[in-house]
């Protein structure tokens, strides 16, 4: 199960950063880079996974003596969660951009964003 | 102490609290913001301060209350102190200079500021992996925000560029810290580290991503398109902090990350770190942006640091003086640059010529650049030394030559960038300078002069600034509002009071060099009271070269001998760059004098085998495999300011574009700390045998050949001035080979030739300069018949000629006279006949100075000249007196140097008893030969007078004319091209080759820059492929690290 969720989550990386690279359009490049993060944040949570553990909330299910044993690590989701709120910054920022540059110039293609060079 | 977490929360509250406020209230929000600033600085401050006294007292800052790895924590020790408070003041003084934009933008550019800095500190204060990624995006997008504040357009599209770069790092980023995570079950760097180790063996890939991760986060060449879009179109005061702030902040992660991969990814990081530094250079050779170039300037200076924590295992206590002195000195220098840059109004270097007019800012601009190349009394000088010490202590050659070729690049743009501002043709609008920005570049320059202070202290080599001499040529520097005259009266008694305080410590070597410098100085500067005005610029750049020619003498260890002949090479570079047309040659004298001083620097750290503090007489017991390579360095580096044959293009330019009274200075004292050098080389080292050729018997060629090719082309020049230079490289050409003989009397002649050509050569450039300055040219076919004019100035030629070419009565006789005894001597025949050769030669050159100038035609534009002007006059009357006494006593001088040699020789020395000198082979007799040949000229004018008594006189046109002036009137003149035939038939001796060949690497250089820097297309996309080429080629590369083999 987590080697489907790792291979799924490197898949997207790589999906995102072809999508990335090769979209000239602005905004689709946007998209692959979020699925990019997806990606990186679904390897994050699969690496933090143990097969049989139950989620790292302390309950009456859970209690705080038994936890190391029967929960699964709560650091990876702890940092799934802070990237996700940093990606989801980043992304407000590019389309951001895209929008001033798209204002700016008419176009959203990237290739034509050239006047700064060598 | 204050919490350090207060520079944190200081920051980030203020930023939420600018969110609160009216967003017409911006005044207020900006006094908040430079309030909440000038804490976090303070807080810095006092944490260094408190550091420095006791940097046992380091903190580790605990977070969440739980120990790591279950909470971040943060650490504060002197290092990360000092990185603080440039950060914060960075900021702070970016904050400053922003002050009009802020304004206009209102509190929400403030927050995101703030945010910056706080970011930058987290980077440097963490030690928590995932906490260094949340603060490396808080950079990327404040950032991204910033890169908004710019007027520029294009700014819009290298922010996007720079977010499509980040996102890709911050996946490999991520990915590095979940697997480093999982392998180590910590996020605490300390704590990896603790299991380095089993961390590199079973996940290498891994550490791997994180490593290039935050190495891309130091834009290294090549992946760094995206980031140089940005230097280029952000506005110079985020740019300074960018560069300055954020760069170190980087520098610190990788710093941190290489605790976990231990010592064998540091050859990773020094490789990808050389090749930024030169890469990154060559291609600022092509720019003509200036932002662009700063911007490359900055990778190259980062990439540099990066190559020198690679070299960590080998640097030991030495690691944090080194790379700090580097890494402050780029911090301080370029966002000094920066913020100097928003004063310009355009884009182009020749833009920059808009501070021609304002000294001060000049002076910031001249500190600025000193400090990036590292020039002394700067922390990056001391850094160099004892970096490339310790790595030739490490046997690292190949990597001391890289580094060393590509500061000499780097010194290549900035000082060709210094040249045109004071020399490009038009000088472009200034543009307005309010209050505030002028504040923070000085504050800047304050801050580059303290860390040469703090530098000079903390090194082990005794502090520059503490150096007399240098400090009196600083002393000048608020003088520069007073009287040239005043300051020149300064000068000279500086010159002179220091000679009779130092008069007893030299022994007679010192003293021959040191009474042609100090006095002899003295002597020249007289000549400089003919200037009127306040002569801007002349006197801090003369005095810094005597301070270092003064110091050069004296010096007893390798690094005081160093300092000192790069100061007085920075100096004279000063005073050739004035002259009119000087530019391209002070270029040239100044690369070539670097290249030749970082010879030096190789050679002085093979010598010491690694060891810093390296006494001068120690090079007698250099090991023996490296001792002949270490002659060669050492013999090169010197050979580049005596201008031997090969390096010697720049001297011809150098020497006759200079101002009238610096040309003597150059020629008749500088060249001398080149065969100073030289002689202290022989000294010590003595002969050298490399793959059995006796390394002094190649000097000997050398100098032989310098002799007759220097001579050879003085031959064909039109220019008067040019003619004196290259006779100059024919006249250090024989001093060379008297040195290189290797005999008691060779070394006497070079001394002769030390104190002769001197005194020759700065009276000959003072008349020629003079009568230049009347005629308005140098060339001689422009001029004639001056004789009746000037006649003192045809006096002092008359003389010096007669004294340079060696003819008995006068002192070059003398010199001769040594020279055929030491040659006879000696065992080496060819060299000996070319050396005879040359003789001859210098008549041809020597006579056309009377021939043309003085005598012939006078020219009617001449007709109303009066004699050259008084103070250029008096010095060369004082030199006919001087030669006049040499001839008839030489042994006032030359008895005491004989003497000394015979330390070093102690047989075939000279008698001096009475008035006649006896050799082995013959006796010199200076006053009887004054006498026949006076006698000789008496007869001969009698006689001539008495048969010309009828003799009818001609004026000056009773003679036939052509109808017409000619197109180009000097094709008629008779002294026009007077060598022709000459020319025709020993012309291939003087073919060009050397300037062609060196003009070739200059052009080859640019070439490449030109065509490779094309890489950078200007797509985000392609920048972003490249950064992963980038990764990829690493990996591939490194790939030997991973799996041990």
């Amino acid at each position: 199960m987590e080697h489907i969720a790792l291979a799924t989550g490197f898949l997207l990386i790589l999906i995102g950063l072809y999508g990335a690279l090769t979209q000239r359009d602005i905004l689709r490049m946007i998209v692959a880079f979020t699925i990019a993060n997806t990606g990186v944040n679904l390897v994050l949570v699969a690496v933090g996974y143990i097969r049989g553990r139950s989620a790292p909330i302390i309950n009456d299910n859970l209690p705080a003596a038994e936890a190391t044993a029967r929960m699964i690590d709560p650091l990876p989701q702890a940092l799934v969660l802070t990237a996700i709120v940093i990606g989801v910054g980043i992304t407000a920022l590019m389309l951001a951009y895209a929008y001033k540059l798209y204002i700016l110039r008419g176009s959203l293609d990237i290739s034509k964003i050239k006047e700064l060079k060598w | 102490m204050v919490d350090a977490l207060a520079i944190i929360y200081l920051t980030l509250g203020t930023a939420f609290l600018l969110g609160l406020l009216r967003d017409e209230w911006r005044i207020l929000a900006y006094g908040i913001t430079l309030l909440s600033l000038a804490m976090v600085s303070g807080i810095a401050s006092t944490w260094v301060w408190h550091l420095a006294d006791n940097p046992a007292e380091s903190v580790e800052i605990m977070t969440a209350g739980a120990s790591p790895p279950f909470a971040i924590n943060l650490r504060m020790g002197l290092a990360e102190a000092a990185a603080l408070m440039l950060a914060t003041l960075t900021g702070l003084a970016s904050t400053i200079f922003l002050k009009d934009t802020l304004l206009r933008l209102g509190r929400r550019a403030m927050a995101v500021l703030l945010v910056f800095i706080m970011a930058i500190c987290g980077i440097i204060l963490t030690r928590d992996i995932f906490n260094l990624f949340v603060f490396f995006e808080l950079v990327v997008i404040a950032t991204a925000g910033l890169v908004l504040l710019s007027h520029n357009e294009r700014s819009l599209g290298a922010g996007f560029k720079y977010l499509m770069a980040s996102q890709v790092v911050s996946i490999l980023l991520l990915v590095g810290i979940i697997f480093n995570y999982h392998v180590s079950g910590s996020l605490n760097i300390d704590d990896m580290a603790g299991m380095s180790d089993m961390l590199i063996q079973t996940t290498p890939l891994a550490f791997f991503l994180l490593f290039i991760a935050l190495i891309v986060e130091l834009k290294p060449f090549p992946a760094n398109g995206w980031a140089l879009d940005i230097y280029e179109s952000a506005h110079p005061a985020f740019s300074a902090i960018l560069s300055a702030a954020a760069g170190t902040a980087s520098l610190f992660a990788v710093d941190k990350v290489l605790a976990i991969g231990g010592d064998s990814w540091l050859p990773v990081a020094t490789g990808i770190g050389v090749l930024s530094f030169i890469g990154a250079n060559l291609f600022a050779l092509a720019q003509t942006s200036d932002r662009r170039l700063l911007g490359y300037s900055s990778v190259a200076q980062i990439g540099l640091i990066l190559a020198i924590i690679g070299q960590r295992d080998i640097l030991g206590d030495s690691y944090w003086l080194i790379a700090g002195g580097v890494l402050l000195a780029h911090a301080v220098g370029k966002a000094g640059l920066f913020w100097l840059s928003g004063l310009i109004a355009e884009r182009e270097l020749t833009a920059w010529t808009a501070l021609r007019d304002r000294p001060l800012l000049l002076f910031a601009f001249i500190s600025f650049i000193a400090l990036l190349i590292g020039l002394p009394p700067f922390p990056g000088f001391y850094a160099k030394w004892e970096l490339i010490h310790l790595l030739a202590g490490a046997d690292r050659i190949a990597l001391i030559v890289l580094i060393l070729f590509g500061a000499l690049l780097e010194t290549a743009y900035l000082f060709r960038w210094f040249g045109l501002i004071l020399k490009h043709d038009e000088v472009a609008e200034k543009a307005p300078c309010p209050i505030q920005k002028v504040v923070v570049i000085y504050s800047a320059v304050v801050a580059a002069w303290s860390l040469a202070y703090l530098w000079g202290e903390l090194s082990v080599f005794g502090n520059l600034m503490h150096a007399i001499p240098l400090l009196f040529a600083l002393l000048f520097l608020p003088l520069e509002g007073l009287p040239a005259r005043i300051k020149n009266v300064l000068a000279i008694g500086g010159l002179v009071t220091w000679f009779i305080l130092q008069y007893p410590l030299y022994d007679p070597l010192q003293l021959i060099f040191g009474a042609i410098i100090l006095p002899g100085g003295a002597l020249i500067l007289l000549a400089s009271f003919h200037n009127q005005g306040r002569r801007i610029g002349f006197y801090p750049a003369a005095l810094w070269m005597f301070a270092g020619l003064s110091m050069l003498i004296v010096a007893e260890d390798s690094f005081t001998f160093f300092a000192a002949w790069e100061s007085l090479t920075i100096g004279s570079y000063f005073l050739i760059l004035r002259g009119k047309h000087s530019q391209p040659h002070a270029q040239s004298y100044i690369l070539f004098s670097l290249g030749g001083a970082f010879l030096m620097l190789l050679g002085f750290a093979l010598a010491s085998a690694g060891n810093p503090l390296f006494p001068l007489e120690s090079l007698t017991t250099v090991a023996e495999d490296v001792a002949p390579w270490v002659f060669i360095l050492l013999a090169l580096g010197m050979m580049t300011k005596t201008a031997a044959i090969g390096v010697h293009i720049w001297l011809p330019g150098a020497h006759a574009e200079a101002e009238t009274d610096v040309s003597p200075l150059l020629s008749g004292i500088l060249l001398k700390a080149g065969l100073f050098g030289l002689f202290i080389l022989l000294i010590y080292m003595g002969r050298q045998q490399l793959y059995g050729i006796d390394l002094t018997h190649v000097l000997l060629w050398v100098g032989a050949i310098s002799a007759l090719l220097g001579n050879l082309m003085a031959i064909y020049q039109e220019d008067a001035k040019r003619l004196l230079a290259y006779s100059s490289i024919a006249q250090m050409g024989y001093a060379l080979f008297g040195l290189a003989l290797m005999n008691h009397l060779g070394w006497l002649m070079a001394l002769m030739f030390v104190v002769n050509h001197y005194i020759y050569k700065s009276m000959l450039f003072l008349s020629v300069g003079g009568v230049a300055k009347r005629t308005g040219t140098k060339e001689m076919y422009r001029m004639g018949g001056l004789i009746t004019l000037m006649p003192l100035s045809f006096i002092a030629v008359l003389i010096g000629i007669i004294a340079v070419s060696g003819v008995p009565p006068l002192s070059g006789f003398g010199g001769r006279w040594i020279f055929y005894n030491a040659i006879m001597s000696a065992e080496y025949r060819l060299p000996m006949v070319i050396i005879f050769l040359a003789g001859p030669i210098a008549f041809l050159y020597l006579f056309r100075l009377i021939h043309t100038i003085f005598l012939g035609q006078l020219k009617d534009e001449h007709r109303k000249l009066k004699e050259a002007p008084f103070w250029i006059i008096l010095p060369q009357m004082i030199y006919v007196a001087c030669l006049m006494v040499f001839a008839l006593a030489p042994g006032l001088a030359l008895r005491h140097v004989d003497a000394y040699i015979d330390n070093f020789f102690p047989r075939n020395g000279l008698n001096w008893e009475g008035l006649t000198i006896t050799s082995t082979y013959g006796y010199w007799s200076p006053v009887s030969i004054m006498i026949v040949v006076g006698v000789i000229f008496a007869t001969l004018f009698a006689w001539l007078v008495f048969v010309n008594r009828r003799a009818q006189k001609v004026k000056q046109f009773n003679i036939v004319f052509a109808a017409e002036r000619p197109y180009r009137p000097e094709t008629t003149h008779f002294a026009w091209n007077f060598f022709a035939p000459y020319r025709k038939a020993l012309g291939f001796m003087t073919q060009p080759l050397v300037t062609r060949f060196w003009a070739t690497v200059a052009e080859s250089l640019h070439t490449s820059a030109e065509l490779f820097r094309r890489l950078y297309t200007g797509d985000g996309q392609t920048y972003a492929i490249q950064l992963l080429g980038f990764v990829v080629a690493v990996y591939l590369l490194s790939s030997g690290v991973f799996y041990g083999v």
